[in-house]
């Protein structure tokens, strides 16, 4: 971690000292100067956001669990986690603070949290009322509320209002591992979708462009969105040939990612980061949330999902290593689930959930937001647990501090940022 | 042949009668188009009512008239089709009656729970099927030894054929895209992918693999071109609906004595080899309400999101509906007056009266097909369907008026379309993105080409449950490695699984989402491949593209496959992509499959 910082700071130096012949050329110029160094240094100043969405309702109160708070044993009398050191190893949560504890199918991103390189962000969520996974989803991604209908997702209009220094215009900026581009990073930067490194090639080859001609046939379609895609496309193919080769990715030593699609697209993800190709912000999601029965407990449905998540988180921060200290790697989900179990053993649609974020720069091995308490009358219509973190500060918290957005205006053009509302998740 | 010539001859008659308006709606008299403009428009009718021309069917439909295709599109019951039946019937399991494809799905469960106890990986099954089979509180565990991993899959794949219940999803799919290919009922086989698209269900949700080949057949095909009440109808009381939206789950709390609980346990047991809900010994409530198809029916079924109903109405109409299901062990409907809510409702504004029963679910889609929300949002889905992703206000406006007018008749809506200035304008032509499942048939149909299993072992059965398999989220790995891949394959990996959409909503109709720079490569991977025998179950000759053309004559065999394959005509540009890829040729020879390569790979062949 420290390694990187000491590093820029050393080439900073050398800028410095290698300009001072030069003094006429003022301090504006001195500072560009410097920045460029850094710039071409192992991407010091060039931030990446990795987010990873959960789509279907991820249960907040399982994966973190209030362990200190009675009524959630009340709530929950089949599906609760048990308090650390109430029962046997793996069958009872992880304690975090002595309030929260972490699902013991997560207990991967437990050392992550110790080491204070992960936060959780908790009871945090929409302000919209919404149970609908698709209007949720929506408001979500385009990170606009009611029914304006943003044809772009929040994260382009991040990317869009990045400053200058901090972009590196390359096919690689935006990166989703889905066959869709989601909602998030619909927009004026056009982003790839690539469902699997591995087959982005042409004629079967990662990268190859084959000698098939295809290329002139973008070139001419100008003013066309076919031709935007088209040429995207070319440039991402020859820029990958040249830096990765994901049939023959190795992972860092002694990291090893779940065989599960998720955790193929985070070492892909990973593979494009090394590979200094220009990502700001890459894309994945996981489906499997929508836990309405038998969701189960320290085993079950929701423990296999959770396993298989936090272990390819746990592999992606690791294989990062020292690049984490420009990465952060952020969860979310649309919705939580209610606080009360079903008729099922499951939960239905609720409110707020949990997010996750991990990085160098995040202020990490806390459990930040406001607790709600989940009496009665502190749920959100009697049934669910209440927003205390709008989704939306805590994403406008990242685009500012991390990836350097100043116009926050651009990005949430519906809530007035404020960043007194800021959660601290990343130093300020 | 005769008597359909005959038939067609008569009809056509008839065709010209009630189709006098149709040339009337289009822009200038159909007598007065010049020959180019009537060709545009032909060409524009099989691109958007169709998946696009085959070789030769331009010249036909101008000799026969544009308004007898038109018709018959309309009246797809007067084409004959007994040719693509016959190939159909390969497709076995598709005409397998539920409760047969249920044993086999409760079969296919019980061996998935010998094999994972026998793996001690208990949290794995209640992942897939949320059944408890050890002790609870298993540790998730990690994937099996490789060597476990080789026997299993040499003994799946010797069973695979027989495994009805993943085959019925690979059938699926592929009799799907055998029809797109093959059949000329193509406007039918558009409504069916619109309204199939329009009623989503995910096949790997649960048991919706095996009971969505009764809902393709009998609640979408059945109806596309019927009244939109029996449509919703059909879909609402479809098991493979009701399992999808878990309406099947939609109960008001009801008792289940000691002897039923013991009875389902055995039941459930010698069916699956474990106990879902362990008996108790003595009575116990059940069940509970569950709002999701209540919601989307009024969202994506009917009303659509800003159709005017409140969060208290998606209750009251989960209400109404409750009770609605269908029999765990055959899959039927079934309506159990037990499980159902039978006070006071008020949905809409409208009162419900208590004690109404089954006719409760059947007055709210009553209200629901005539509510003027519904025919709006019908309206402008069908016509971002058929004309343009954001089509003219003045066509919805129209098209809503006469679903309204014609009380949901679907032939009519569909019809209005046709005859509407909106649908035959210039600016409509092209403006569509094919989907990867449009533009891989587009492309079959294009080169003439036909699916043809004969290659693949045992007429490619086991190919189709592997790739059901893969479908429902086993074997992805192993389906990838075989080559060639399938044509249903392709269209997968160029991102379409068919049947599988996991929301609601279905595929999106605002094609503009299909395109980005990622896709884009597969699509490039699929006209190579396919252009050079590269997809295992489609037969093309694209020697045939060349025709008369002397190969030696470079403009000729250019203006040709040009011709052939994007009739309505491409760019300057991609002609001088083409010139230049001919001049490569080396031996002389111009090397056509190449040409039809990129062709299939240029900006124009993605738009229809």
């Amino acid at each position: 971690m420290s390694l990187s910082r000491r590093f820029f700071l050393r080439r900073g130096a050398l800028a410095l000292a290698s300009i001072t012949t030069q003094p006429l050329w003022g301090p504006l110029f001195l500072r560009q100067t410097a920045l460029a160094a850094a710039e071409n240094s192992r991407g010091s100043r060039r931030k990446t956001l990795i987010c990873l969405f959960q789509r279907g309702a991820a249960d907040g109160l399982s994966m973190v669990v209030p362990f200190g708070d009675p009524n959630y044993y009340r709530l929950r009398k089949e599906i609760a986690l048990a308090a650390p050191s109430r029962g046997a190893a793996g069958e009872c949560a992880l304690d975090l603070d002595g309030f929260f504890g972490l699902h013991p199918a997560m207990e991967s991103l437990l050392p992550i949290f110790r080491e204070k390189h992960a936060a959780i962000v908790h009871a945090c969520g929409s302000p919209n009322p919404t149970r609908s996974h698709f209007d949720a989803q929506d408001f979500m991604e385009s990170g606009v509320g009611g029914s304006s209908q943003a044809q772009t997702g929040w994260l382009n209009r991040a990317l869009a209002a990045c400053p200058e220094d901090r972009a590196k215009k390359t096919a690689f900026r935006a990166v989703a591992m889905t066959s869709a581009v989601p909602r998030s990073l619909q927009g004026e930067i056009e982003p790839l979708a690539i469902p699997d490194l591995r087959t982005f090639g042409i004629g079967g080859k990662t990268g190859a462009t084959g000698g098939a001609g295809f290329e002139g046939l973008y070139e001419s379609a100008v003013g066309d969105v076919l031709g935007g895609a088209g040429r995207e496309s070319f440039e991402a193919l020859a820029l990958l040939r040249a830096k990765a080769d994901p049939a023959r990715y190795q992972p860092a030593a002694g990291v090893e990612y779940p065989a599960s699609p998720f955790g193929r697209q985070l070492a892909q993800i990973a593979q494009l980061v090394k590979a200094e190709i220009g990502l700001q912000v890459a894309f994945a999601e996981t489906g499997g949330w929508d836990t309405h029965a038998n969701q189960g407990s320290a085993g079950g449905q929701l423990a296999g999902r959770l396993y298989d998540f936090s272990r390819s988180i746990a592999a992606l921060y690791r294989d990062l290593g020292d690049r984490m200290a420009d990465v952060v790697i952020l969860t979310m989900s649309e919705f939580g689930r209610a606080a009360a179990q079903n008729g099922n053993a499951g939960t239905d649609h609720g409110h707020a959930t949990c997010f996750f974020a991990l990085g160098g720069a995040v202020n990490g091995g806390r459990v930040l937001g406001k607790w709600p308490g989940l009496e009665r009358e502190q749920l959100f219509e009697e049934r669910d647990l209440a927003v205390t973190t709008d989704f939306r500060d805590l994403f406008a918290e990242i685009a500012q501090r991390h990836l350097g957005v100043t116009a926050l205006g651009r990005v949430f053009p519906d809530h007035a940022p404020d960043p007194t509302r800021f959660r601290g998740l990343l130093q300020a | 042949m005769k008597i359909l010539f005959a038939r067609l001859c008569t009809r056509g008659v008839f065709a010209l009668l009630s189709f006098g308006s149709l040339a009337a709606g289009m822009p200038g008299e159909v007598e007065s188009a010049s020959p180019d403009e009537e060709r545009a428009r032909i060409v524009h009718a099989l691109d958007r009512l169709g998946y696009g021309p085959r070789p030769g069917e331009i010249e036909r439909i101008r000799s026969n008239g544009l308004e007898n295709f038109l018709f018959l599109q309309l009246h797809p019951e007067q084409i004959d089709e007994t040719a693509l039946e016959a190939r159909l019937v390969l497709f076995d399991t598709l005409r397998l009656p539920s409760d047969v494809l249920m044993k086999d799905y409760f079969a296919e469960i019980k061996r998935f729970i010998e094999n994972q106890r026998a793996s001690g990986n208990a949290a794995g099954v209640k992942r897939q099927f949320g059944i408890e089979i050890g002790p609870g509180g298993t540790k998730p565990v990690t994937a099996p030894a490789e060597a476990d991993k080789k026997a299993q899959l040499q003994e799946m794949i010797r069973s695979l054929p027989d495994r009805l219940s993943l085959r019925v999803v690979g059938d699926l799919q592929t009799a799907k895209l055998v029809r797109a290919v093959e059949s000329r009922r193509q406007l039918q086989e558009v409504l069916v992918d619109f309204w199939g698209n329009h009623f989503n269900i995910d096949v790997s949700k649960q048991q919706c693999r095996v009971l969505k080949p009764a809902d393709d057949q009998g609640v979408i095909r059945a109806h596309v071109l019927g009244k939109f009440r029996d449509l919703l109808g059909a879909s609402a009381h479809s098991p493979a609906m009701l399992s999808y939206l878990d309406n099947n789950e939609n109960t008001t709390p009801f008792e289940v004595g000691a002897v039923e609980q013991w009875i389902r346990g055995v039941m459930v047991k010698r069916m699956v080899g474990a106990d879902i809900k362990p008996a108790t010994g003595k009575a116990r409530m059940e069940g509970g309400r569950n709002e999701n198809y209540a919601r989307e029916l009024l969202e994506l079924h009917t009303l659509g999101v800003d159709g005017g109903y409140t969060q208290k109405d998606v209750q009251e109409v989960g209400r109404c509906f409750t009770g609605w299901g269908f029999k765990g062990l055959t899959g039927a409907f079934e309506f159990e007056a037990r499980k159902h809510d039978n006070g006071e409702k008020i949905v809409l504004g409208q009162t419900i009266p208590a004690g109404g029963g089954i006719r409760d679910g059947e007055r709210v889609l009553d209200l629901l097909a005539a509510h003027p929300a519904t025919a709006h949002f019908i309206a402008l889905k069908l016509c971002r369907r058929l004309v343009a992703d954001q089509p003219p206000a003045s066509v919805v406006e129209r098209t809503a008026a006469v679903f309204r007018a014609a009380g949901g008749d679907l032939r009519e809506v569909v019809g209005s379309i046709l005859k509407s200035p909106e649908f035959w304008a210039p600016e409509a032509r092209r403006a569509k993105i094919k989907s990867p499942f449009e533009f891989a048939v587009s492309a079959v149909r294009a080169l003439d080409g036909h699916l043809d299993f004969s290659a693949l072992p045992v007429d490619g059965r086991a190919r189709r449950a592997l790739e059901g398999a893969a479908t429902l989220g086993y074997a992805a790995e192993v389906v990838s490695t075989l080559k060639p891949p399938t044509l249903n394959w392709s269209v997968r990996e160029m991102g379409q699984s068919l049947f599988a959409f996991q929301a609601p909503t279905g595929f999106p109709e605002d094609s503009q989402r299909w395109v980005n720079a990622g896709a884009l490569v597969g699509r490039l991977n699929f006209a190579l491949a396919l252009t050079s025998a590269g997809v295992a179950d489609v037969r093309t000759d694209t020697r045939a593209l060349t025709g008369m053309a002397d190969a030696d004559d470079t403009e000729a065999v250019l203006r040709r496959v040009g011709e052939a394959l994007v009739p309505s005509g491409l760019s300057p540009g991609t002609i001088a992509v083409l010139r230049k890829k001919a001049m490569e040729a080396t031996s002389g020879l111009v090397n056509a499959a190449g040409l039809a390569a990129l062709v299939l790979g240029s900006p124009e062949f993605q738009r229809h």
